[in-house]
């Protein structure tokens, strides 16, 4: 178990700078996932930390440790890639073995290794087949394996079910949740599905660009994002943003948290919009509204609304986020916040 | 109608492979055909009449020094030839694998060699290897070291050979290992590398490994066309000095077409090494097919 620092790691390939001055701390046994667009720099970081590329200037730390310059075998973690990068011309039990020989772990212990890893993963029978002879999710199997075998301080994954079905994948996300909660060892994980995010994570790192927008617990990042990005990426279909009228700044709602009735309800923002597309997902419907020349994404429980009708769209206070020109946040303890809402109750 | 249809279709397979066939029965095995026969008849050219002998060319031919001498000579060769060139062809491969301006221009200049015609190749590497005007030995000299005997001594003449066919063929083996190591994906290296795998372990554990079906192409290629050796002599030694470089198919050539044009001999020769051709690779294929990994 390990706690991994990055401080003021920066990363280039030729002109391009991938990260800059990059800061940041994942806690030991923490369950943390590093999620961004693609490009955004999250595998960059990963791999930076395993050593395989290294930074261009700055550090790493494990355990307060400055590993920086140790090859990535001598890092004390392991890794699964996303297409799994198992040894094809090895069996099942070479592949698992083969980091243990490197390491002159004597052989009755690497065969008692070897079988409880297997067990608990549940690739026991397929330990002398070849690569070839696998499904996919064994082979994902094969993989984790690999990297547990070794006991590593840290666990890195690179998008490790993005290959898998979505039936499987479901499945092996619950596993690796029950896996942290077993080894309590520090993972890594990058991925760019939110829903993995949302659903693994102690603390969940969003990457733009190569810089954090913002390092917070799943809840936190959804219910109080920092800025407009963040309020954007995270949630499906997205956070609806909307210029505050009579000024450069802005306002969100997520689109769970508005209200739809035929009458004029009672609210703190009431408008009467134009209902332009109707998606129906089975316990919840997706409307498209349109009003003043602009759309919002509404989701709702009820599906009693058709296209081509007026409905009026409510919400309550609570659930508007007020973004600043410069795309941060607008707090309530900041000034000109109150200010800030009125207008976005009058829109 | 409807038969004639399914009779058409079950003919057209074959009809579209005929000529291939026709070729085949014609130019390969007709002729491998007659020359078994032959071998068993006392045929020469210059004497039409062919009478059944039995075993008696090969007794013959087993009895003769010359003749053991040439199979020696083609052995000696092969395990050379195919040991320098499959190591070497390895080798340049690993070292070429990365994508460099330079290394692009290196591995054209080695394949250059393979697309020369080997008679002229032959020609111009017996005036390179000239014991008295040639540049191998005045590049020697300008090194201060004696010249060597090259061609015409027997101690050097079959290493010269080896050393040609090298040249030939070595560029062209490169350029297969070196498409087979591109297909090797990278995040395999990246994981060798977490699993803290050392050069060796990694060269020998996955590299070679990855690239074994080309390289057991690669053997089996090298073994036949080092038994077939014929151009190089015909032209560089004519089987000297005295009989150091006569390897089997020079053998042949000589016993049919020179001399006494002995064809039965010839041909009975030709058996011997069709057998042994066709034993090394039944044990190429016995010894390391369970050992080459196919995707």
């Amino acid at each position: 178990m390990a706690k991994i620092e990055l401080r003021n790691v920066s990363k280039r390939f030729g002109n391009t700078v991938v990260l800059e001055n990059l800061n940041l701390t994942i806690e030991d046994g923490q369950f943390a996932v590093l999620i961004g667009p693609s490009g955004c720099g999250k595998t960059t970081v990963l791999r930076t930390i395993a050593g395989i590329g290294p930074q261009s200037s700055g550090q790493v730390l494990m355990d307060d440790q400055d590993i920086s310059d140790l090859p990535p075998g001598k890092r004390d973690l392991a890794m699964v890639f996303q297409n799994y990068a198992i040894y094809p011309t090895m069996s099942v039990r070479d592949n698992i073995e083969y980091g243990l020989k490197n390491r002159k772990v004597p052989a009755p212990t690497r065969n008692k290794l070897i079988a409880e890893i297997s067990e608990i993963v549940g690739i026991a029978p397929y330990l002398d087949r070849k690569p070839a002879q696998l499904s996919g999710g064994q082979r994902q199997r094969v993989a984790l394996a690999r990297a547990m075998v070794k006991k590593p301080k840290v666990f890195l994954m690179d998008e490790p079910l993005s290959n898998l079905d979505a039936k499987l994948r479901s499945q092996m996300r619950v596993e690796l949740i029950e896996l942290h909660n077993h080894l309590k060892t520090t993972f890594v994980y990058v991925t760019h599905d939110q829903v993995e995010a949302m659903s693994m994570a102690d603390r969940i790192i969003l990457l733009n660009n190569g810089v954090i927008q913002q390092e917070a617990n799943p809840r936190e990042i959804y219910t109080n994002p920092c800025n407009k990005f963040t309020a954007q990426f995270i949630g499906a279909p997205q956070m609806n943003i909307l210029p505050l009228p009579g000024s450069d700044m802005s306002f969100g709602f997520r689109p769970e948290k508005v209200t739809l009735t035929e009458q004029a309800p009672d609210a703190f923002l009431k408008k009467k919009a134009r209902i332009i597309t109707r998606e129906m997902l089975g316990s919840e419907t997706l409307y498209q509204l349109r009003f003043d020349k602009q759309s919002i994404m509404v989701k709702s429980l009820s599906d009693v609304f058709l296209p081509g009708t007026d409905v009026y769209f409510s919400l309550r206070k609570e659930d508007i986020l007020l973004f600043k020109r410069d795309e941060n946040r607008l707090y309530p303890q900041e000034d000109g916040y109150g200010q800030a809402l009125a207008a976005a109750g009058r829109v | 109608m409807q038969d004639t249809g399914k009779l058409g279709r079950k003919v057209l397979p074959y009809a579209l492979v005929l000529p291939a066939i026709l070729f085949l029965l014609i130019f390969t095995i007709y002729p491998l055909l007659d020359m078994v026969y032959m071998s068993f008849t006392d045929w020469k050219l210059v004497q039409p009449a062919k009478n059944f002998v039995g075993l008696h060319n090969y007794r013959y031919l087993f009895g003769r020094s010359d003749f053991w001498n040439a199979l020696g000579n083609t052995f000696y060769y092969s395990v050379l030839t195919v040991i320098s060139q499959f190591c070497a062809a390895t080798l340049f491969a690993v070292w070429l694998r990365k994508n460099t301006r330079i290394n692009s221009l290196v591995r054209t200049a080695l394949f250059t060699p393979h697309i020369v015609a080997l008679l002229s190749v032959a020609m111009v590497w017996s005036w390179l290897m000239n014991e008295d005007k040639g540049l191998l030995n005045m590049l020697l000299n300008l090194l201060g070291l004696p010249g060597l005997r090259w061609l015409n001594s027997a101690e050097t003449a079959m290493t010269s050979l080896v050393i040609v066919s090298w040249w030939k063929s070595v560029g062209y083996y490169t350029v297969i290992i070196f498409s087979a190591l591109q297909t090797i994906p990278t995040e395999i290296y990246e994981a060798a590398d977490l699993d803290n795998a050392g050069r060796f372990s990694r060269f020998f554990r996955i590299t070679f490994p990855m690239i074994s079906p080309q390289a057991f192409l690669c053997l089996i290629t090298m073994t036949i066309g080092s038994f077939k050796v014929f151009e190089t002599i015909r032209v560089m030694t004519g089987g000297g000095p005295g009989k150091a470089t006569y390897v089997l198919v020079y053998y042949i050539y000589m016993t049919a077409f020179q001399g006494q044009f002995k064809v039965c001999l010839a041909c009975a020769a030709g058996v011997v090494l069709l057998f042994i051709v066709g034993l090394l690779t039944a044990l190429y294929f016995m010894l390391l097919s369970r050992k080459v990994h196919y995707q």
